[in-house]
């Protein structure tokens, strides 16, 4: 029996145990909050411009369960905002239980309220886990996919403060960095300005402290544009968002609300007398981050150096995914990394050679450009998602861009990777 | 490696942050020690935050204060239990296992303080128990005290391995005191008993010549045997108490030297119990500035005692090691 133990149970937390057991592995997911997820319980947009295509391979190569998840908890398919086509918007209150019901029906071990806080080495391989009521997870590989965000010193440092935001690290505990206790070193993102880390990009609205037929424009259409005061616009505040495929002119004129739920708002936080000024939002108040007038979390600060099969450099059982493993920005990139992450931890604890996702696939690509990127001054201060910015302008240049699905499994079936990520290994 | 995180008693506390995190001192805090990142051993709370938000200012330190002598219990010609009045907060400050404060005659300078264990804290009517061993200069000075005293406190950290306590619900806990030990697990006692634990105390009455606790306890709820270590007799009793599977929690109040030898008998019987121990380090101003408690742990990792909670194992060995 090959041990896996996957450290944060976000998106490509829980992407990774799932590939992780169907190839074969008996795996157990640590989890420091009350929910599955991260901040996938405040998340919601899929499928958005290159997204489209990446989660299309995800579902050829074998990794489709956590998009079939979304896909049935949409509120709104096919949505069009600035800057992005055809968006799927999942309902944030509805996916987290679907995906712990999915995770224990497999047969996942989760330990819920459980932080990870420091590891027990055997020269160069971690033997086990420290959790912090002392005591601890052995495992034959692991995998950290503890994101980038928090804990409170840091948001105050680098952003506003702490601000209450989904990860609640006031009263689950701080994030703790298990590559960083291996004794690797991380690698830390930079905004546009020098400085490190960046605010999270959107924040969430309560939807019925909204007015009335912003309401019925949201539930009916999944979008709701309104311009902001002219008095008001700020387009510096651009630059130190994290989801820079939002960082458009657009966002700073206009407020961009979605439905995911809440309503999403595309700004990393406003102060909220300016947006009470705003016909319709008079009454409106913030569901996440609970201060999200003043601020957002900071991420950013814990990336660790891997190389294109998502394992860490420098210790020999760790693997990594999702933000954790890269400036990525959203769920299909972290499913996508935490998918490859999970199935290539029982290849090597196989001993066979681990998988990298070829070049002519969206997700190779990102996998080993954002790589390449961050070994570079200016690429720490990019964030590299499908969806926008400079990646989704690669994909568009080499053509790895369509929603023609045919045309996916075609690519997919072409490097003789179909359902390679639902096969069980032992 | 990046090092292990030390516990500080005082984290989260009202006197936290303290003056060694102005001077990028602080037990707990990675941005308080100078570094750029968070890797803290968290507490419950972000001393950073705290820090920051008083203005990168810390709380204020502990301040003397007058109390007023009522009574003094003699128990041998060179022990005596001193009842104090202080203020009802100051008591219910010091009701918490582990509690001591700094004493001194209102008419001496400030290095006769001397560290004491609370006995006892009343803090309906504002009294406190504390039992004084007069052993020394310091201690010859506050047998010289008449009505009133000069009090420094409240501080903490006079017990290793105090989250063992809070933790131990409905279990069966020994308790193993000698001499003057029995003033700081009264406390401890109290606490376990509220706690519906079942608590066996075996007192060596020591140099004392007495059992003090009857009358800070509940009787009824505690079973209490006197038993003489040092005989070989007696240390068969005690390590036949200490084989018991069911205990959850051990407390050892003493000399290091008792604290290693319940341990090795604890792990020659294979004990899962966990071990609280008096902290026996020497304090001399608490606020983990002045070294007097230093205890090196590693190589070239110096702990000050007054305030961490070390590992109860480190802190014996080193203590053993060091002072011999």
């Amino acid at each position: 029996m090959v041990k896996v133990v996957v450290i944060g149970g976000g998106w490509a937390g829980c992407a990774a145990a799932l590939a992780a057991q169907k190839a074969g592995g008996y795996v157990t997911v640590i989890e420091k909050t009350d929910m599955l997820l991260g901040l996938g319980n405040v998340g919601g947009i899929m499928r958005n411009n290159g997204r489209y295509t990446a989660a299309e391979e995800a579902i050829f190569l074998g990794a489709g369960e956590l998009f079939n998840i979304t896909d049935r908890a949409a509120r709104h398919k096919n949505v069009n905002f600035p800057g992005h086509s055809h968006a799927t918007l999942y309902d944030v209150t509805k996916v987290e239980p679907m995906v712990r019901q999915l995770l224990k029906e497999k047969g996942i071990r989760l330990l819920i309220q459980k932080r990870a806080v420091d590891v027990e080495m055997a020269g160069n391989r971690i033997k086990e886990v420290v959790l912090a009521d002392d005591t601890t997870v052995s495992g034959d590989v692991f995998i950290e996919t503890t994101g980038s965000t928090g804990p409170m010193g840091n948001c105050l440092k680098y952003g506003n403060g702490c601000v209450m935001c989904i990860l609640r690290c006031p009263t689950f505990g701080p994030r703790i960095s298990i590559s960083l206790k291996t004794g690797v070193e991380d690698i830390l993102g930079q905004r546009a300005a020098g400085s490190y880390g960046a605010f999270s990009g959107s924040c969430k609205l309560n939807k019925d402290s909204l007015g009335e037929e912003i309401v019925k424009q949201l539930n009916e259409t999944g979008v709701c544009v309104i311009p902001v005061p002219p008095e008001d616009v700020k387009k510096e505040k651009l630059d130190m968002k994290v989801c820079q495929q939002y960082a458009l002119k657009e966002f700073a004129e206009n407020l961009v609300l979605l439905d995911t739920g809440h309503a999403k708002l595309m700004t990393p936080f406003y102060p909220l007398e300016k947006l009470r000024k705003i016909p319709g939002l008079e009454r409106a108040r913030y569901e996440d981050p609970y201060s999200g007038g003043r601020g957002n979390s900071i991420r950013y600060l814990s990336m660790a150096p891997r190389n294109n099969a998502m394992k860490v450099k420098g210790v020999d059982n760790l693997f990594c995914g999702g933000e954790k493993s890269g400036l990525f920005v959203g769920h299909t990139e972290a499913i996508i990394t935490g998918s490859l992450a999970g199935h290539n931890s029982i290849r090597y604890c196989l001993g066979i050679p681990l998988l990298e996702l070829p070049v002519n696939l969206a997700s190779g690509d990102i996998i080993k450009y954002a790589n390449e990127r961050i070994k570079t001054p200016e690429g720490l201060k990019k964030r590299y998602t499908f969806s926008g910015a400079e990646y989704f302008e690669r994909m568009k240049q080499k053509n790895l861009y369509t929603i023609d699905r045919d045309e996916i499994r075609k690519r997919v079936e072409r490097v003789n990777l179909i359902n390679i990520f639902n096969e069980r290994l032992i | 490696m990046p090092e292990k995180k030390h516990e500080c008693i005082d984290a989260g506390s009202e006197y936290c942050p303290c003056y060694l995190a102005e001077v990028n001192e602080c037990i707990t805090c990675s941005q308080l020690q100078g570094k750029s990142f968070c890797d803290c051993n968290w507490r419950g709370v972000c001393i950073y935050q705290e820090y920051v938000w008083a203005g990168n200012k810390s709380k204020a330190l502990r301040k003397e204060y007058i109390g007023e002598v009522l009574e003094r219990i003699p128990l041998t010609d060179d022990a005596m239990i001193l009842k104090i009045r202080v203020t009802k907060t100051k008591a219910r400050e010091l009701k918490q296992p582990g509690s001591y404060i700094f004493l001194r005659d209102l008419k001496k300078p400030d290095f006769f303080n001397v560290p004491m264990s609370i006995m006892y804290a009343d803090e309906i009517e504002g009294i406190i128990y504390v039992a004084v061993q007069i052993l020394g200069i310091k201690t010859k000075a506050i047998q010289a005290v008449e009505d009133s005293i000069v009090i420094r406190g409240p501080y903490w950290n006079g017990l290793l391995g105090q989250r063992y306590i809070k933790q131990t619900f409905d279990s069966e806990c020994l308790m193993i005191l000698r001499g003057i030990s029995q003033a700081p697990a009264i406390l401890v006692i109290n606490k376990l008993v509220s706690q519906r634990n079942q608590v066996k105390v075996i007192v060596d009455p020591g140099k004392i010549g007495k059992i003090f606790i009857y009358d800070f306890i509940n009787k009824e709820k505690v079973e209490v045997i006197e038993q003489d270590f040092l005989s070989q007799e007696g240390w068969k009793k005690i390590s036949t108490e200490l084989s018991n599977k069911n205990l959850s929690l051990v407390y050892s109040g003493g000399s290091d030297k008792q604290h290693l030898e319940i341990l090795t008998e604890m792990e020659k019987n294979n004990s899962n119990a966990y071990l609280v121990v008096t902290n026996n380090s020497e304090m001399c101003c608490g606020e983990g500035v002045c070294g007097s408690c230093s205890t090196k742990i590693d190589d070239n990792v110096t702990v000050k005692v007054c305030k961490v909670q070390l590992d109860v194992r480190k802190a014996i060995e080193r203590r053993i090691l060091q002072h011999g």
